[in-house]
């Protein structure tokens, strides 16, 4: 049985847990989580990371193939801004994700689905304190049901 | 208003001119199509032809859609080296679509130096599927226009009858905010006023006002007609990319099929990669052939962009499109805080 | 050739009597305000006069989207196909003819593909005579017209108070028989009254040069006209999409983990994508070639291979092009 599979039946057995598709920048917020780690912060289990170079990597359209493949919320960190490794990625990313937000709230998608955030590499307390956020009201809103693709 | 008649001769004299002195290799314009309601794109080389030139209010299409092609870029260095020479063209564009050609200079697809922006004060142009449900069952074999600028039709059974334009002119068209093309090379036509500029805003703030799983329900109600023949990606100017997105195959990003999760996603992305860049000449909503509200979503994104950012898109050539841009100051209380 | 009529106020009846047997669809108008084939609640009466639905009905037999199989930890499952019966009133006799030419390619070939043949077995279509074609058709030209009955499985005539009923299959047949007591004999003047009207529609019909289309196709392969009259193309795939003849289709995986399914999409030769190799080459790389193919296609391939012409004269993709091409001006082109 694959591990996909796995992690899916454990979840129906124990009752819904949301999962947190979570896209962070390999230069500060990786790290940020990095440190929550190894300073033994806890936060909740059920964000997946997934490490971009920089937030200005990501396609809107990665979140929307997240929440298709049953992702039940979508979190993207970045540098904060004037820290960005190239500058400027953050800044342009700011921009695009300021309307998706908005595009997705507009559409009748709730906006606590997808979030973004800045976390600096020294900040693990910040990090975890945002998942807990995050995971939390994922949770109040129940299984991503609207973009989920069924197969 | 200037009648459509006189308007149409001074393209022909335009086009005349300027394909004799061989100012263009190609002048872009309208022709009559087979069909009323319609005019069919027309690739003009010869100035012999010009009478060919139609100008009335059926021509929808957004010319600017065959400018990418025209001056695409060659594939390799091989291919650059036997490329012929840039052409020269001239092109017919109403505001919408003189906003269209400055966006895709702006966004160099398209060299300014290489373009003729020939600009018409644009009334507002019929919405065929409007034009045709207001017939109802009868149909059409001619349409013109009085001199009031209604549409004078002749339908099968030899009776005629007169459709007031603002009945049957396209949404976009009643939304627009600039008729009158800017900055054209040469403008045709005495300027237009919008005729209700605040009709966007209007739209989205109602249904901006609608609870969260009514907009959804909204939304899956129209995108259910869609039958993904991609009408709207490829009627629209600013879609020009080599390789959409929604075509790549390694990884395929968004299935083929008809599920509304394929489906809607389609649409974000559609709409999503035209914030900013969208300049509301409704080409996607005319050649939807399901007559889904394809603008419900870009029109949104507009609006939001010219509120965070001050812009709009294809009104100068020279600025930054606002989603190459940035400031240190940019509005971020969309952000999560712990 | 049974031949019966049932006046219009039996109608609903009619439709009620199929309702117990099956999905029923019928000509309804949509908030729109366009008539197309629905699957209307009972006391909905049927709409008569309309010209012909946007879409074709080709998705009944083809769906747009089709699940061939799933799979899952390296097992693949089998769809059930439908088994309950379908029946399609008032689909139009160049829509109806178009079956013919989608079972040349799903059901003569070997093995003919269970899914159509599943769709086709379990679907009656009942056609209506064209009595207002539109200036966008040609059917005569391309060997129908709107009193033909062939592809659906009962033909209906519109009259002043009834409908003519001609079956055309043997399931057309045992169709009829099973609703026996709803109908009375087809009267001479009624077959007089329905061979006038469409006679009245034929005369209306526009012709269109096709006579040995596959010859000057062959002829024209190399014609400066494609270049010109592809010129417009925006490379969309509504032509396609609403055309009744139009079949290709795409295959895909999608997955997910271990399980996923293999699924049937309709397919486009406009796209650029239809034709494009692994290795980045396309063979039809612009408009000219693509454009030229869904004309060979249909005009000539067709007839050289499976020996009919692909296009039934229904005029969607006239109508609804977006720039407005006509294939009637390249198939007139040619011909000169």
């Amino acid at each position: 049985m694959s591990q996909t599979q796995t992690v899916q039946d454990a979840a129906t057995d124990k009752g819904w847990e949301p999962r947190i598709a979570t896209f962070l920048c390999n230069w500060c917020s990786y790290a940020g989580a990095d440190l929550a780690g190894v300073s033994r912060i806890q936060y909740p289990h059920n964000i997946r990371i997934i490490r971009v170079p920089c937030s200005g990597r990501i396609n809107p359209a990665f979140l929307l193939r997240a929440l298709q493949n049953g992702a039940d919320g979508v979190l993207v960190s970045g540098c904060h801004p004037g820290d960005c490794h190239y500058i400027s990625g953050n800044l342009v990313a700011r921009r695009k994700f300021a309307l998706f937000k908005e595009l997705l709230q507009y559409a009748g998608i709730e906006p606590e689905r997808v979030q973004f955030t800045w976390v600096s590499a020294s900040e693990g307390g910040r990090f975890a304190a945002v998942v807990e956020k995050v995971v939390e009201e994922v949770r109040k809103l129940g299984p991503n049901e609207k973009l989920v693709k069924t197969l | 208003m200037t009648p459509s008649h006189e308007i149409e001769a001074r393209l022909r004299e335009t086009a005349e001119e300027l394909l004799r002195e061989k100012r263009v290799d190609l002048f872009l314009g309208y022709e009559k199509a087979t069909l009323p309601f319609r005019t069919t794109p027309l690739f003009l080389t010869s100035p012999e032809e010009v009478e060919r030139l139609a100008w009335n209010p059926f021509c929808t299409t957004n010319l600017a859609v065959y400018l990418p092609r025209l001056f695409k870029a060659p594939a390799s260095a091989r291919e650059a080296e036997r490329a012929p020479p840039l052409p020269t063209v001239a092109v017919v564009l109403k505001g919408c679509d003189a906003r269209s050609a400055i966006a895709l200079v702006q966004e160099r697809q398209v060299p300014r130096e290489k373009l003729v922006l020939v600009g018409v004060a644009c009334p507002g142009m019929v919405d065929v599927r409007k034009a045709e449900r207001a017939l109802g069952e009868h149909e059409a074999l001619g349409a013109g226009e009085d001199a009031l600028g209604n549409i004078h039709v002749v339908v099968e059974d030899g009776r005629e009858v007169t459709l007031p334009r603002e009945e049957i002119v396209a949404d976009a068209c009643l939304e627009c905010r600039a008729p009158t093309p800017s900055l054209p090379d040469v403008l045709v036509g005495e300027p237009v006023e919008g005729k209700d500029p605040d009709g966007a805003r209007r739209q989205t703030d109602e249904f901006a006002s609608k609870t969260l799983d009514d907009r959804w329900a909204h939304l899956q109600d129209e995108l259910s007609k869609c039958i993904r023949c991609n009408a709207c990606r490829q009627a629209c100017p600013m879609c020009y990319c080599k390789e959409c997105l929604l075509d790549q195959t390694r990884p395929r990003w968004v299935g083929t099929s008809t599920d509304m999760s394929d489906v809607t996603i389609y649409h974000l992305v559609r709409a999503f990669h035209m914030a900013g860049r969208c300049t509301e000449c409704g080409a996607c909503a005319r050649a939807c052939s399901m007559g889904i509200d394809t603008r419900l979503l870009t029109r949104k994104l507009g609006q939001e962009v010219e509120d965070l950012y001050g812009y709009r898109s294809g009104e100068s050539a020279d600025v930054l499109p606002a989603l190459s841009a940035f400031d240190m100051d940019d509005a971020q209380d969309f952000l999560t805080e712990p | 050739m049974t031949e019966k009529r049932i006046p219009h106020t039996d109608l609903d009846g009619l439709l009620g009597r199929l309702r117990e047997r099956g999905a029923v669809y019928a000509p309804a108008r949509d908030d729109a305000g366009d008539v197309a084939l629905t699957q209307a609640p009972l006391d909905d009466p049927m709409v008569l006069e309309y010209r012909n639905f946007r879409l074709s009905p080709k998705a009944f037999f083809l769906p747009q989207s089709q699940t061939l199989l799933t799979f899952c930890d390296g097992e693949a499952h089998e769809p059930s196909l439908p088994d309950g019966e379908t029946f399609l009133v008032g689909v139009r006799p160049c829509d109806a003819k178009a079956l013919l030419a989608l079972d040349k390619v799903f059901l003569d070939g070997d093995p003919p593909d269970p899914y159509y043949a599943r769709l086709r077995e379990t679907t009656t279509v009942i056609a209506l005579a064209c009595t207002r074609p539109m200036s966008s058709c040609f059917c005569t030209s391309v060997g129908g017209g709107p009193g033909d009955g062939a592809g659906a499985d009962v033909l209906a005539v519109g009259l002043e108070a009834d409908l003519l009923l001609r079956a055309q299959t043997p399931k057309g047949e045992e169709l009829l028989s099973s609703v026996a007591d709803l109908l009375a004999d087809a009267t001479d003047d009624a077959v007089k009254e329905a061979e006038k009207r469409v006679g009245a529609a034929e005369s209306l019909i526009a012709p269109v040069e096709v006579d040995n289309s596959a010859q000057r196709l062959r002829d024209g392969y190399d014609s400066p006209c494609w270049e010109t009259a592809s010129q417009t193309c925006l490379g969309c795939g509504t032509c396609s999409f609403l055309c009744p003849t139009c079949h290709c289709f795409d295959i895909t995986d999608e997955l997910r983990g271990t399980r996923g399914r293999r699924v049937r999409t309709w397919d486009c030769c406009a796209y650029p994508l239809f034709t494009l190799h692994g290795s980045g080459h396309n063979p039809r790389p612009s408009p000219k070639e693509r454009w030229r193919q869904r004309i060979m296609h249909k005009f000539r391939y067709a007839v050289e291979n499976l020996d009919r012409l692909f296009c039934v004269g229904c005029g969607r993709c006239i109508r609804n092009c977006p720039a407005s091409m006509d294939l009637r001006t390249v198939l007139r082109e040619l011909g000169a």
